[in-house]
């Protein structure tokens, strides 16, 4: 499991051997390390670079998909962000991700972190629980839209049941545009086993001398949790906010399912647009209006907006342990 | 936020649309390639692209003239035989020729059809969705009918419609499909045959039991917008006038159509009908859908008793459409003998069979009129259905329109947010300033 990687860093950057190279070895070092990585180069060539390089063309194309493309500069780009009649719904795509992030993301993470600290603080069948709570993980996501949509239905399902037995009136949660963010929000935090197996990970890393030495000075439970753990688990966090934020900025496939997958369901993008996620914006664009130079441009926006957002949290917030 | 990995691979966005589908990958990477290497890679990797698809470049040596049809993947095995025996029957009729059948899964098809004509390697004819074929006419990706191929008078003329582009026609109708107005029978003893019959209707079967709705209304989706030109025609209206370049959805008849859907909210509210198959489960007495929901129903649901009718009007019976086309590729090659496998498809001999075997109804008039009672009683009502429906409009960019800016006006009108004259009429002026036409 992928630890921390910004806790690494420090650790990553060796100083420069002062002694020096032997030539012939040297060399077949750099040969067996280029065989070595070869084949993870090789795949991202031709798998992520190729590709990426070929969206950025077609993103200043007018490209159908089979006729063959015509250059057009940053139209596309220009269309996108000022044309609401070729694009109606490309600010709303925008809006409705926005808001899924910023809900999913902690929610998620306050899932993940209280999921952790009651498998770490279980003696016994701590495997059976983490398994089970990984499981919505490694659930096909076709299977894991079906069942939420069966767990919201407005008739039948058990979110109502569940609710209504603390007096919450019944809610129609996938059809009213208020409420889709939430209840896809809540199916993130669901699925949020990879973030916990990390979590738990970093709190299987914190010293028990610390806990020891806080519990000697007389701090209880929800200090020590406020003053060691939650600063012992910044780097881990850190990780998690920065992913998890990129991930929910491309959130896609279970919007997909849940709105546009299968059958005769709406391909908007749920009612009113409130389920628009801008990657699934992008696929309708890309394959079933043909306007693959248009998707490629919304492709490549949200790119730099993943770059610029990443970089800001590199440069504000907290990375370090304390 | 479970696809940790996609995030570790650079969290580049572009390749959710480059990769997740994952539809055909070696046809696009191909072809792609074959873009930015120039002429010597596209020889070779052309020669990949003819391998997969099925060949068609081959057998020039022998004697045996080939001819490559494209068609959607059979849906059951039975299908298949249906098919093979109708290409051996040809094959028989015509010696000499052969009939290469490359069968493509649904989804996948317009995507492997797109990457083929960017790659030359084309199928001589092939089957092509409704509302393709008109943008594919305007490309001249394919060929006009010749006059005296098709006898118009043969075909019912939704369907024939479905193939016209600027008057003239570029395709062959081969099955056809509409909606009809399904009723639990228990709920519903006559079905209603005008608006003012189902408004009445849907008001008693809520009165009488609070829990279960009227009809299940179609929503401002995508799907819900493929239905309604059904309930505007049946106004006697038209969604747009291609000829004089005119919209004509925010008209009197689509305002009524529109107004009609939200009249039937109050005694059908959306949370008993937004249930997971709430006409099946017996909690709306009636609802709007297509031959393909008979079998399910059946299938899953066998103690319901229901049946299906034409689709209730007010001035005029009509129904929209939908089903397969097929057309003649302009870059393909035997195009006589291609005219001739689409004539063999739709005469009466096996337009029936093949219909069926592709799940929609035959568009041929002597063969549907023949072989009526060899279909379901569930049936009979899209038979009628199908006599009046009317084709979409030949818009190259009518999905669009129809997801983009249609779907969401029912959407602000059935939510009440708006009123029906009021998003229809802001829905046309953007279909206006997205055509560019003035009417």
């Amino acid at each position: 499991m992928a630890s921390p990687v910004v806790a690494q860093r420090p650790a990553e950057t060796p100083a420069r051997p002062g002694r020096r190279r032997r030539p012939g070895i040297g060399r077949r070092d750099h040969l067996i390390g280029w065989l070595l990585i070869a084949p993870a180069m090789v795949y991202f060539i031709i798998f992520l670079l190729y590709p990426a390089l070929a969206a950025l063309y077609y993103s200043f194309t007018e490209w159908d998909l089979h006729s063959a493309p015509i250059w057009v500069g940053l139209q596309n780009y220009t269309d996108l962000f000022f044309d609401d009649v070729k694009y109606p719904h490309f600010w709303k795509s925008i809006q409705v991700t926005l808001q899924y992030t910023l809900v999913a993301v902690p929610l998620t993470l306050v899932t993940a972190l209280g999921q952790a600290l009651l498998i770490n603080a279980v003696r016994r069948g701590s495997n059976l629980f983490r398994l089970l709570l990984f499981l919505p993980v490694v659930t096909a996501e076709a299977a894991v839209g079906a069942i939420w949509r069966w767990l919201y239905d407005p008739q039948y399902g058990l979110v109502n049941a569940v609710l209504g037995l603390v007096g919450i009136p019944r809610q129609n949660w996938l059809n009213t545009p208020e409420l889709v963010i939430p209840a896809l929000a809540f199916i993130a935090a669901w699925q949020c086993g990879i973030s916990m197996i990390i979590y738990l990970a970093g709190l299987k890393s914190i010293p028990e001398s610390i806990r020891e030495a806080a519990v000697i000075d007389g701090a209880g439970p929800v200090q020590r949790f406020f003053k060691v753990t939650v600063p012992m688990l910044r780097p881990t966090t850190f990780y998690l906010v920065v992913t998890g934020i990129i991930a929910a900025l491309q959130v896609f496939g279970l919007v997909y399912v849940i709105f546009s997958g299968g059958g005769n369901r709406s391909v908007t993008g749920g009612p009113e647009q409130s389920g628009l996620a801008y990657v699934l914006h992008i696929y309708l664009y890309a394959f079933r209006y043909n306007a693959m130079g248009a998707a490629c441009a919304m492709s490549f926006i949200l790119l730099v907006f993943i770059m610029i957002i990443t970089f800001v949290q590199f440069k504000f917030m907290k990375q370090e342990a304390s | 936020m479970s696809r940790y990995q996609s995030v570790s691979d650079e969290g580049l966005i572009f390749f959710c649309v480059l990769h997740y589908r994952l539809f055909n990958p070696p046809e696009k990477e191909m072809e792609m390639i074959r873009r930015v290497t120039g002429a010597a890679a596209a020889a070779v990797l052309l020669a990949g692209l003819a391998a997969c698809g099925g060949g068609s470049e081959e057998g020039g040596a022998g004697s045996a003239t080939e001819l490559t049809y494209w068609m959607f993947q059979d849906r059951t095995p039975q299908a298949g035989e249906v098919v093979e025996k109708i290409r051996t029957d040809f094959e028989k009729a015509n010696p000499g020729v052969k009939v290469n059948i490359v069968k493509i899964p649904k989804d996948d098809y317009n995507t492997k059809l797109g990457s083929a004509l960017a790659g030359n390697t084309v199928p001589d004819v092939g089957i092509l969705d409704q509302p393709l074929v008109s943008r594919f006419a305007l490309e001249g990706t394919i060929k006009e009918v010749p006059a005296g191929t098709l006898n118009e008078a043969d075909f019912w003329e939704g369907a024939l419609n479905t193939n016209k582009v600027g008057g003239k026609l570029y395709g062959f109708p081969i099955d056809h499909t509409a909606v009809a107005l399904f009723y639990n029978k228990a709920l519903v003893p006559t079905p209603p045959k005008t608006w003012d019959e189902l408004k009445s209707m849907s008001a008693a079967i809520h009165q009488k039991d609070p829990k279960v709705a009227g009809i299940v209304v179609p929503k401002g989706d995508g799907y819900g917008a493929w239905m309604w030109p059904g309930v505007v025609g049946g106004a006697g209206g038209q969604m747009v006038d291609e000829a004089n370049k005119k919209i004509l959805f925010d008209q009197p008849p689509a305002v009524e159509a529109l107004q009609l859907w939200v009249d039937l909210l109050p005694s059908s509210p959306r949370e008993i009908t937004d249930s997971d198959q709430a006409f099946a489960n017996g909690l709306a007495g009636m609802m709007i859908s297509g031959p393909w929901d008979v079998a399910t129903i059946k299938d899953q649901f066998p103690d319901l008793d229901f049946n299906v009718a034409p689709l209730p009007y007010k001035t005029t019976p009509a129904g929209n459409i939908g089903g397969e086309n097929a057309v003649v590729f302009t870059k393909g090659k035997n195009e006589q003998l291609a005219w001739k496998w689409l004539q063999h498809l739709t005469n009466a001999t096996n337009n029936t069979v093949l219909a069926q075997a592709l799940g929609g109804f035959p568009v041929n008039k002597e063969a549907a009129e023949r072989d009526a009672a060899t279909f379901g009683e569930q049936q009979q009502a899209f038979l009628e259905q199908l006599k009046v429906a009317q084709a979409r409009p030949a818009v190259p960019q009518w999905i669009q329109i129809n997801d983009e800016i249609i779907a969401p006006a029912l959407e602000s009108a059935l939510s009440g947010k708006m009123t029906a004259q009021e998003s229809l009429t802001d829905a046309a002026n953007k279909t206006r300033a997205l055509l560019g036409w003035n009417g």
